[in-house]
């Protein structure tokens, strides 16, 4: 009821351009960031126990938000399609590795956020198809770069380090004095890394979605003849949304392996992980920023708190809790492609809608 | 009707100028279908070019030609004095030619307004770098152009529905947006393909008399197609007709009526 945009008088263009122009949705992100940085470091989340709270839940949707918004700009705001995600992060997480063997007293965050680079301009790479096919055969296209990348993750003995287990093992490394990845690293730190990361991204992807590189993405995305005809250039609106995409997939790749797992090994990054990405852009909503917090939150935590509500309130073995979850997220998805097709994005924004206009029907 | 390259004014008093933009000897084929046999007319600066002819004459197909989306087989394009390359879409947009669909293509995931915006796309000129921090001059730079796009959409009249999604739109609106998106282009030569195709006599009486303004206001040259001769009568300064892809005449819209060739082929039957 307090949700109002009565009174909020717009005095410029400039502030009718910010990315939250009404104050009620200033103070709810205001809120959100309270927590994120002063309650959960602490406390983690209400009625888990700590470290399962940060290293099952908290830092891997983070991680993975990032990786939806990634997605949700290639699919959502650009209109091209991939599965190629799982091997794009996969890119930035080997990357890292290389990068830092070669580099070891470079600052890792800066090392992670360079990693997404080489993500970026394979990413470019593998989306020039795009320029000649769409659809359907673009799928089957980002499916081949998917499986030539992860015969190279195989293959390429060199990306691990010919190390014998085939998988990346990440060093210990510390950023003016703590310690922020390997075993020693906590879960507080790390989780903080990866919201700092999150946030910086989101703005960026906030900043380029509503300008001119945005509006080129969304005009080839809504109808490409028009968009040529009003001076977009197809190669290069395409080839930036898949480097930026890709640039996002990397960065979330190599925070994954670097700040969560670990170790990692191809499968981490194969096409099953690319269809869970695909999940969560569709359910949270198709060119949306909050749809891609709202995707990766729930497709991620669905499965667990599932299992944790089997467990504790009717003793059901959690394989079989396992396999209801999948069942049911399979259900949701095709429920929400019929119903609502722009994700729980769009419900969000019609809960707002009718607040605003509370108590009227209308 | 003058042969000269001299501008002139007209018997009501508008300034015509000098030719732009000269199509020569324009064969269009798609395999067997030729969609255009030798055309040969110009369009010069400041006036509304009529053309017209029944479906499937190639009207629309001429403008896909002067756009760069179909590339003639035969004949050469003069553009402000030089003969023209083969060019992309998007290179004949720099060039300052803009243009609407017969069958609307606005951007349906968009709003009116974001609609309008997207015409400004070639005059926001700030980097990649500057569209990611989008403060300073890349944010300046958007609320100069967002204002013009305002004043655009007070001009067409559309203020009330420039929040609304294209998509849900009634289709004389869709239509007039897509007018707004291409003046924000600020052509130089404006390509209208049935603008007022489906409309009733209201808004096409609305859409008439932006175009005359538009023509009027901005100095922009103006080709359309158009099928409502009584319309065509009152917006033309000079008129094409083409029938299955030939030139039957061209002329001031007087001339043209009179034109025995095109009484039998067009004016005197029902469409
Ligand atoms: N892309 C195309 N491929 C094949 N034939 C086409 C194409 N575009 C137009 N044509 C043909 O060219 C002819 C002229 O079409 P068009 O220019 O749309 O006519 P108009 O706009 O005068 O009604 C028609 O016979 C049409 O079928
Ligand atoms: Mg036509």
């Amino acid at each position: 009821m307090f949700y109002r945009e009565a009174g909020q008088f717009k005095t410029s263009y400039a502030e009718y351009l910010q990315a939250l122009p009404l104050r009620e949705d200033k103070v709810g992100i205001a809120i959100w960031l309270l927590l994120a940085v002063f309650y959960v470091p602490f406390f983690g989340l209400p009625g888990l126990e700590y470290t399962f709270a940060m290293n099952a839940i908290m830092i891997p949707v983070l991680i993975f938000t990032i990786t939806a918004l990634g997605l949700n700009i290639l699919v959502g705001y650009t209109g091209q399609i991939s599965l190629g995600t799982g091997a794009f992060m996969g890119v930035g997480a080997y990357a890292c590795y290389k990068l830092t063997t070669y580099f070891p007293d470079v600052n890792i965050i800066l090392i992670i956020l360079a990693s997404g680079f080489v993500s970026a301009a394979v990413g470019a790479l593998f989306g020039l198809p795009s320029l000649r096919i769409k659809g359907f055969y673009l799928v089957v296209a980002t499916l081949a770069a998917q499986f030539f990348l992860e015969w190279c993750f195989i293959r390429v003995e060199w990306l691990y380090n010919y190390n014998p287990s085939g998988a990346i093992e990440v060093p210990q490394r510390e950023v003016f004095g703590i310690v922020v990845t390997g075993a020693a690293a906590s879960p507080a730190t790390r989780y903080l890394v990866v919201l700092g990361i999150l946030i910086f991204l989101t703005i960026i992807a906030g900043n380029l979605v509503r300008g001119r590189i945005g509006r080129s993405w969304m005009m080839i995305r809504d109808m490409d003849i028009a968009a040529e005809l009003i001076g977009v250039r197809p190669l290069r609106a395409k080839l930036s949304a898949f480097a930026v995409s890709s640039y996002y997939c990397g960065v979330s790749g190599a925070l994954m392996v670097f700040l969560w797992l670990g170790a990692a090994e191809v499968e981490s990054f194969d096409v099953n992980h690319s269809f869970l990405y695909l999940f969560m852009v569709i359910f949270g909503g198709l060119g949306s920023i909050t749809g891609s917090y709202m995707g990766a939150a729930f497709i991620w935590t669905f499965p667990i708190l599932l299992k944790e509500l089997g467990k504790r309130v009717f003793d059901i073995d959690s394989i079989i809790m396992e396999n209801v979850s999948l069942v049911a997220i399979g259900m949701l998805i095709v429920f929400i492609l019929i119903k609502e097709p722009h994700g729980l994005a769009r419900l969000w924004q019609l809960g707002k809608q009718k607040l605003r206009i509370w108590p009227f029907a209308h | 009707m003058k042969d000269t390259k001299e501008s002139f004014v007209t018997e009501d008093g508008r300034h015509i100028g000098s030719v732009i933009m000269e199509m020569r000897n324009i064969t269009l084929r798609f395999g067997g279908v030729v969609a255009i046999t030798n055309a040969s007319f110009d369009i010069r600066e400041g006036e509304i070019r009529a053309i017209i002819g029944p479906n499937g004459a190639g009207k629309s197909s001429m403008l896909n030609v002067i756009n760069g989306f179909y590339h003639p087989q035969e004949g050469e394009i003069w553009f402000r004095g030089k003969k023209r390359p083969s060019l992309r879409p998007y290179e004949i947009a720099e060039q300052g030619i803009a243009r609407t669909f017969q069958n609307i293509a606005l951007f349906k995931g968009m709003t009116t307004v974001e609609n309008v915006m997207t015409g400004r796309q070639l005059m926001l000129k700030k980097n990649f770098l500057w569209q990611l921090l989008r403060i300073g001059p890349a944010l300046d730079e958007e609320v100069v152009h967002r204002r013009r796009c305002e004043e655009i959409i007070d001009f067409l009249e559309i203020q009330a529905i420039r929040n609304s999604p294209v998509g849900s739109l009634p289709y004389g609106l869709q239509k007039r947006v897509e007018l707004a998106r291409a003046l924000a282009m600020e052509p130089k030569l404006l390509l209208l393909d049935e603008p007022m195709a489906g409309m009733n006599v209201e808004e096409k009486e609305d859409m008439s008399r932006f175009i005359l303004d538009v023509n009027d206001q901005y100095g922009t040259t103006i080709a359309l197609i158009e099928h409502d001769m009584s319309v065509v009568m009152d917006l033309a300064d000079r008129v094409v007709v083409l029938d299955y892809g030939k030139m039957l005449a061209d002329g001031t819209p007087d001339e043209v009526q009179k034109n025995q060739a095109v009484i039998d082929a067009y004016l005197g039957v029902e469409h």
